[in-house]
């Protein structure tokens, strides 16, 4: 029982990679804006990494951190099956990566016409750079951990598989549930 | 299965992208009456200041047709739909059998009853295609007086002014209504957005037509004559009034038509295994509760898919669509969402103004109906998924006039995924209230 329990319970990161069901998973909680440090590390990092990546033209960060009375929330994107930002952007430089499944921007066809920062309903596409181009996360699908994760420190952020997911979600309902009469595997 | 698409722009190509999901092996061909491939339409101004170019205006990537399975017939105008014995009839006389038919045909540019003008002179036309806008590239060059006319002060004829701006002419905008884009702003955005035209190099003459157009020898503008008397030089007329829905075609078809094409929930038109979308659609509009032609892209993208995934045959409703739009305006951003002028007494006016910002909100009791955003347009899609859900947001006002818009998202979101708990930013969640992904549409 033991045995196969650890055998079921852990997903492979490895194999969802190739899948491609890997996840930005967000901890809103654990979230403080990084208000001691003055700055918030995940922005900052995305921000570096975006230049890099894209070319000075096109940097920006592709993250925000949002505050309300006290609790923050990372505004990021929540990747829609049918994305409201892909049928409203006209010059169609909004495309789903038919591969990795992540809503992705083709920044040379961009001419700012905010048609998809006036659709999307998290508020997660911005106005960046000097030649103002729509801004948006396309997961670092491409690469390792996203640096946006890799830059946390509070946990807020994490990456994950799918599988591990849905197994985390689970045991989140069931505690809100039960409260403190289940006992968390993950303590075992 | 034989599927059958008039129309190569976005409803047409959104419901091949349906068929396509459900449908792996059915023939689609896709018509267009153009010589290009799909292209960015709205994007035709933005090719005259060089912002987009023969190399970015295509909508989609190159092997798209060939990867797809599609076949693409360019250049062939359909002249008739034979509803009975199921088929297209082309221009040159061949004929197409369809089991399912896509109409998206667009609009074809409105040209209000003007003394003189003539679409067929190099000088002069309207700005709906990739070709009016190499036309007007080259009219530019033999302008000698530099000095162009746009009827028209809507979104077509804002773009084609600040186009032709680009390549140096002096434009002027004509415009019937007492302000720019006047169906979408109001007094104050109206001038604000008029101060930006002028101060770049645009003229706004409001309230006023172009009654006559003074031709030369040649055929071609050399001025017009305004309501008011007013002569103006122009060695180039653009008109920009609007379009109608292109359906003339389909006269004799037993298609319903009532200004647009009328449709039901499932996109299919009055006549079986018809369907349509797009421009030329007649669909529910739910802010006004009647239905309402609204051309814009992101509902013809909309309704191209909810047709397509009916066509193929899996069954799915369009819940109808409300009037949005942004545009910017020489580095001034600006976003209209829905019911942006009080249409009753019930409906109550917010309004923030500072010196760069003007955010405006009309809520009807506590439910948002519209918005208008200038200057600063961050977190507008959050208002309009607050304004096309209809969900009660009145405590948040004050919130969203001092530009907090993401407080609503915070807040629901905390809701929703309660507090402590975690998420990923994909995957598929049946079971949320209201603010969530699943039933944005």
């Amino acid at each position: 029982m033991q045995n196969n329990l650890n055998k079921n319970k852990l997903t492979n990161l490895k194999e969802d990679l190739k899948k491609n069901q890997i996840e930005i998973m967000l901890y809103p909680s654990k979230c403080d804006g990084c208000e001691t440090e003055g700055f918030a590390a995940c922005v900052k990092a995305c921000e570096a990494h975006m230049g890099k990546k894209y070319g000075s033209k096109y940097t920006g960060a592709r993250i925000n951190i949002k505050k309300k009375s006290g609790r923050f929330f990372p505004i990021i994107c929540h990747n829609c099956e049918e994305a409201p930002c892909v049928d409203a952007c006209m010059p169609g430089a909004r495309y789903k990566d038919t591969e990795s499944g992540w809503t992705v921007t083709n920044y040379k066809k961009c001419v700012g016409c905010w048609m998809c920062v006036m659709s999307c309903p998290f508020g997660a596409i911005e106005r960046i750079g000097a030649g103002r181009f729509a801004s948006k996360c396309d997961g670092c699908i491409d690469e390792g951990t996203p640096k946006c994760v890799e830059a946390c420190k509070k946990g807020a952020l994490k990456r994950i598989g799918i599988k591990n997911y849905s197994y985390e979600r689970r045991l989140m309902v069931a505690k809100k549930i039960y409260g403190p009469y289940i006992k968390s595997v993950e303590k075992r | 299965m034989k599927y059958v698409i008039i129309g190569n722009s976005y409803a047409g190509l959104s419901c091949a992208d349906a068929i396509r999901r459900f449908d792996k092996s059915g023939d689609v061909a896709i018509i267009s009456d153009e010589n290009y491939r799909a292209y960015a339409r709205p994007l035709i101004s933005y090719y005259l200041e060089g912002k987009t170019t023969d190399e970015t205006i295509w909508y989609k990537e190159d092997d798209y047709y060939e990867k797809n399975n599609f076949k693409l017939m360019l250049g062939k105008r359909v002249v008739s739909v034979d509803t009975v014995s199921k088929k297209v009839v082309l221009e040159d006389g061949d004929e197409l059998y369809y089991d399912k038919l896509f109409i998206g045909p667009g609009g074809t540019p409105f040209v209000p009853p003007t003394e003189g003008f003539n679409p067929d002179s190099p000088m002069m036309g309207t700005f709906t295609k990739f070709d009016d806008a190499k036309k007007m590239e080259k009219a530019a060059k033999f302008a000698k007086n530099k000095e162009a006319i746009v009827v028209g002060g809507g979104l077509i004829g804002l773009k084609a002014s600040e186009g032709l701006r680009a390549l140096g002419l002096h434009v002027t905008i004509v415009e019937l209504l007492p302000r720019v884009l006047g169906l979408a702003l109001d007094e104050i955005s109206g001038n604000i957005t008029s101060k930006r035209l002028n101060e770049n190099g645009i003229d706004t003459a409001t309230g006023e037509t172009v009654t006559k157009i003074n031709l030369d020898e040649s055929g071609n503008p050399e001025s017009v004559i305004l309501k008011s008397g007013k002569v103006l030089k122009a060695d180039i007329v653009v008109v920009g009034v609007g379009v109608r829905p292109n359906v003339g075609f389909l006269e004799g078809s037993g298609i319903k038509i009532d200004r647009g094409i009328i449709v039901d929930k499932t996109m299919m038109t009055s006549v079986k295994d018809v369907y349509a979308g797009g421009d030329a659609a007649v669909i529910y509009d739910i802010l006004n509760k009647r239905p309402n032609i609204i051309a814009i892209v992101p509902l013809a993208c909309e309704e191209g898919r909810v047709a397509g995934t009916n066509m193929a045959g899996v069954y799915r409703e369009y819940p109808g669509g409300m009037g949005l739009n942004s545009v910017e305006i020489y580095g001034l951003p600006i976003v209209t969402i829905g019911l942006t002028n009080p249409s009753n007494e019930s409906q109550k006016v917010y309004m923030f103004q500072d010196e760069n910002v003007y955010r405006k909100l009309v809520y009807d009791g506590e439910v948002l109906v519209g918005a208008i955003l200038l200057g600063d347009i961050a977190g507008s899609g959050i208002l309009s998924a607050v304004i096309r859900q209809g969900l009660k947001c009145l405590k948040y006002k004050d919130e969203f006039l001092n530009g907090n818009i993401y407080s609503f998202v915070i807040d629901s979101e905390f809701e929703i995924y309660n507090i402590n708990e975690g998420y990923a930013v994909r995957g598929d969640f049946e079971d949320l209230p209201e603010f969530s992904r699943t039933n944005w549409r």
